[in-house]
């Protein structure tokens, strides 16, 4: 029976049971910037080469803002890596952790992830997260000249 | 929904498809315009500036232009007359004066021609990177403005606005929709013109009283000098100039007064100070620059070509104080215990009875920031304050009235406005706060209770802020603001026009609670004016042939709108020019900031087939093209609080064959990136005479006589548990 109150079925992922606020933030926290799942990539049966893929390419993004940092590395590079990165992690997340959260943040409930719910997330996260880079690189000098 | 026949719903659906396809694609070539035009490379730094850009324009009848010079610089336009060259008045290139950004960001060039007594002859715009002028406003508009400054005088009190003779101000008509490159235009002329008035003997320079300084009689080393302010530090960093990041700064430079008796003993020592006061004249000021970082000059090489230094100079207010030659002495040593090694230092003598030390006034470091993509240079200043501080001025500082910023005189001027408009967004968020309460006063009947607030929301919103404000909120403030954020974030320029500035904050908070439809489904102006004429059309007897497109085709459509914004957000990483072209796609330009008719046919005939399909569709742009709704709708599945749902929702299909959103799956669920929050659906699920379990727990407890309870926040009536007979009552 479809549950009507949310646009995909509820699910539970096992790291929001911390009865503890604190662990549960923690959680969020590294739910947010860490993609992947032991647990859900087994589940969805990945391979090893996807698996060392998305480490490599991780390494590489990094690297990328490191670049930044040094002034090795212009704008429109970073930029262009982090949607390159947004992209693999909508499809990293949709196999290892397939759910999105459903109403006020503060709250534990979560849902099984569309592709589009999927792209929104990951998109906005990254926003945020690039945003805050950018101005915290910029602040401090760097990111000024392309 | 009165059915059709099959074969006129078809007709229709082809022709929207037709008009939502070609009708974007038909935007006209682009005229020759100064958009992004594509200047000399060397018109920053060419001393023949005439050589490169028409003076004649600007100084009509001149046949001879001098070098620049100056600074900042102009130049002098002749005439031939009986074989003699007599002068005729001045050019000068607004970026050597000022680069004030536009609302691009960028500095709108225009060169600009006086005559010999202070007064605008001609201005012309070689260069606008403004967006709104790109395809919106014709550029028409602007060389019209600024064909209001022509034979006003560059000493006149000229602001944008009602010309208030009381005040002595004279008013300009702004540019509806582009308010913010106007006051900036009205910055450049006024700054420019200043500029060689006050250099040529135009305009006269203010009269300061000079300063009474206080000596406190003890010597000074050089640390505390630098905490008490009363040397400063002006440094600029490599990549403010163009150049690759580096940890050494471009130009480091360290500065203070040297007529305070304090600061001269102590950087000077007691004999040289005083050897310094006597070659000082009595209007004559002193101080002095030490370069502690970097290998530019801050001498330039100016002063050997000219006798003027080009890289320095003192402001003071709106006068600008240059160093000749003669105006510069040797130092060659700072006696101040703990002072920086330095590689290059001076004292320049500022000869003016309008500088006065007990005003603030500025150091600045005059260079050029280089493209590094184009290698253009473009003129680029930078400047470090020095007052001196309370305890060393007879009687403390004077009383300073710094003049409102721009923005800040924009947001005093319209103050009224700004509230009426803030007092509506407050309410609306209000109401739609109050929700629940409304829609269980409301019927599927009686939807008055709640479509009375949305209506007038509508209505508000059309009339008062769309065509009244022009605060249509567009994709191309998320494409301008995405940029700032990531390049060159400016409050000043978004804060200019605080309709679209209010609007936003609004957007941003109510998407995150409630979704995009706060905004889209009740005070976007077109999306507003969309569906009035749907439902206008409908009341006066059309609804017969008003339809929607199925649900299957639907929900492929609506992919559209976020490809829409996707492609444009791509597009203007690469070129903003295009990307401003491509959102064209939004007829909001067209409907409100400038007029239906005004625009040429392509662009008139694609918002007026939009809007006349909304006689037929409900809402079609924001269904399927609207990239702003997209961009809105994607943070929107994140919203907090939704609408609500009752688990009989999933057979019912009551809410969904409604929907005007198209928003409600087979499933029953509520896809919160369409919905528009009409609240229809949340109107019917406290209705008990029109959402189904409801109706049919009324008729049972109708049939067995059984009270009505009040309807929970569940959507069901309060259950009746009976109380068993031998339980006590409850005190």
């Amino acid at each position: 029976m479809v549950d009507p109150r949310m646009m995909t079925e509820p699910v539970t992922p096992d790291w929001t049971r911390q009865p503890s606020p604190a662990r549960w933030l923690a959680g969020e926290l590294r739910d947010h910037l860490w993609p992947w799942s032991r647990q859900g990539m087994q589940r969805r049966g990945a391979s090893r080469l996807v698996q060392l893929f998305g480490f490599a390419f991780a390494v590489i993004v990094s690297a990328c803002w490191v670049l930044a940092v040094r002034g090795e590395l212009g704008p429109h590079g970073v930029i262009a890596w982090w949607t390159g990165w947004s992209a693999f992690e909508v499809a990293l997340r949709l196999q290892a952790k397939p759910y999105v959260k459903e109403g006020p943040w503060w709250e534990r409930r979560y849902r099984r992830a569309s592709p589009m719910d999927m792209v929104c997330y990951v998109g906005f996260k990254n926003l945020l997260l690039g945003a805050a880079l950018f101005f915290a690189l910029k602040s401090q000098g760097f990111l000024g000249a392309a | 929904m009165p059915s059709l026949p099959d074969s006129l719903k078809r007709w229709m659906r082809l022709a929207f498809l037709s008009v939502a396809v070609a009708l974007p694609a038909t935007a006209p070539a682009l005229a020759q315009t100064a958009y992004e035009a594509q200047l000399p490379a060397a018109l920053d730094t060419a001393a023949a500036l005439c050589e490169h850009v028409p003076c004649a324009e600007v100084v009509p009848g001149a046949t001879h232009f001098s070098e620049r010079k100056g600074q900042p610089r102009y130049v002098e336009a002749y005439v031939e007359r009986n074989g003699h060259r007599e002068l005729a008045g001045y050019v000068v290139l607004s970026t050597d004066v000022t680069d004030t950004p536009a609302y691009s960001g960028k500095p709108v060039v225009t060169l600009i021609g006086l005559d010999t007594r202070g007064r605008f002859i001609g201005v012309r715009i070689l260069k606008h990177s403004e967006p709104i002028l790109l395809l919106g406003i014709p550029e028409a508009a602007l060389t019209a403005f600024n064909r209001q400054y022509l034979g006003k005088f560059i000493g006149d009190n000229i602001e944008i606005g009602h010309s208030r003779p009381d005040e002595n101000i004279i008013g300009l008509d702004a540019i509806s929709g582009a308010t913010v490159t106007v006051i900036a235009q009205n910055q450049v002329m006024m700054a420019a013109g200043a500029a060689v008035g006050r250099q040529v003997g135009l305009l006269e320079a203010t009269v300061r009283p000079p300063a009474q300084f206080l000596d406190p009689g003890r010597p000074l080393d050089w640390a505390t000098m630098v905490s008490e302010g009363l040397v400063r530090r002006l440094a600029v960093r490599p990549e403010q100039v163009g150049l690759a990041r580096a940890a050494e700064p471009f130009i480091e430079l360290w500065f203070g007064d040297l007529n305070h008796p304090a600061i001269g003993r102590a950087v000077l020592g007691g004999d040289g100070w005083a050897a310094l006061r006597q070659r000082l004249g009595e209007h004559d000021h002193a101080l002095f620059i030490l370069r502690t970082a970097g290998r530019e000059s801050f001498k330039g090489s100016g002063f050997v070509r000219g006798g003027l230094y080009d890289r320095v100079q003192v402001r003071q207010g709106q006068d600008a104080f240059t160093f000749r030659d003669l105006d510069y002495l040797n130092l060659y040593g700072v006696r101040a215990a703990g002072a920086p090694a330095f590689s290059e230092s001076g004292i320049f003598i500022v000869r003016s009875p309008a500088f006065s030390a007990a005003w603030p006034w500025k150091l600045v470091f005059l260079g050029n920031r280089v493209d590094r993509e184009t290698g253009a240079r473009t003129f680029a200043n930078f400047d470090a304050e020095y007052w001196l501080p309370d305890d060393y001025l007879a009687g403390g500082r004077p009383a300073v009235v710094q003049p409102d910023a721009p923005w800040v005189r924009i947001w005093k001027t319209r103050a009224p406005q700004i509230a009426l408009f803030s007092l509506l967004l407050v309410t609306t968020a209000l109401v739609y706060a109050s929700r629940d309460r409304l829609t269980r006063r409301a019927s599927r009947k009686n939807p008055w209770p709640v479509n009375a607030f949305k209506y007038a929301a509508w209505i508000t919103s059309i009339g008062f802020v769309g065509f009244g404000l022009l605060a249509q909120p567009s994709i191309t403030q998320v494409l301008t603001w995405f940029h700032a954020l990531l390049f060159q974030w400016t409050w000043s320029l978004f804060l200019s026009d605080p309709f679209i500035f209010l609007f936003w904050i609004f957007i941003i908070v109510t998407v995150f609670l409630w979704g995009r439809g706060l905004f889209c489904g009740w005070l976007c102006p077109f999306g507003s004016l969309s569906e009035l004429i749907y439902k206008v059309a409908g009341a006066v007897g059309l609804k017969r042939i008003q339809f929607s497109l199925p649900k299957a085709l639907h929900d492929r459509l609506k992919w559209v709108k976020y490809g829409v914004f996707l492609g444009l957000l791509a597009v203007s990483m690469f070129s903003m020019t295009l990307a401003e072209q491509l959102a064209e796609i939004e007829p909001f330009k067209t409907t409100f900031l400038v007029g239906l008719f005004n625009r040429s046919w392509p662009y008139t005939l694609f918002a007026a087939g939009l809007l006349g399909l909304s006689i037929f569709i409900e809402r079609p742009f924001c269904k399927y093209l609207c990239p702003l709704g997209a961009a809105l709708a994607m943070p929107s599945t994140f919203r907090w609080f939704g609408l609500r749902r009752k688990q009989e929702c999933d057979r019912c299909k009551a809410c969904g064959t409604g929907c005007g959103s198209l928003a409600i799956d087979a499933d029953g669920r509520i896809d919160q990136r369409e919905c528009l929050l009409c609240l229809d659906c949340m109107v019917m699920y406290t209705d008990d005479h029109a959402c189904p379990p409801l109706v049919s727990e009324r008729k049972r407890r109708t049939r067995a006589g059984v009270e009505m309870t009040p309807i929970g926040t569940d959507g069901y009536f309060i259950p009746i548990r009976p109380v068993p007979p031998d339980t006590p009552p409850a005190n």
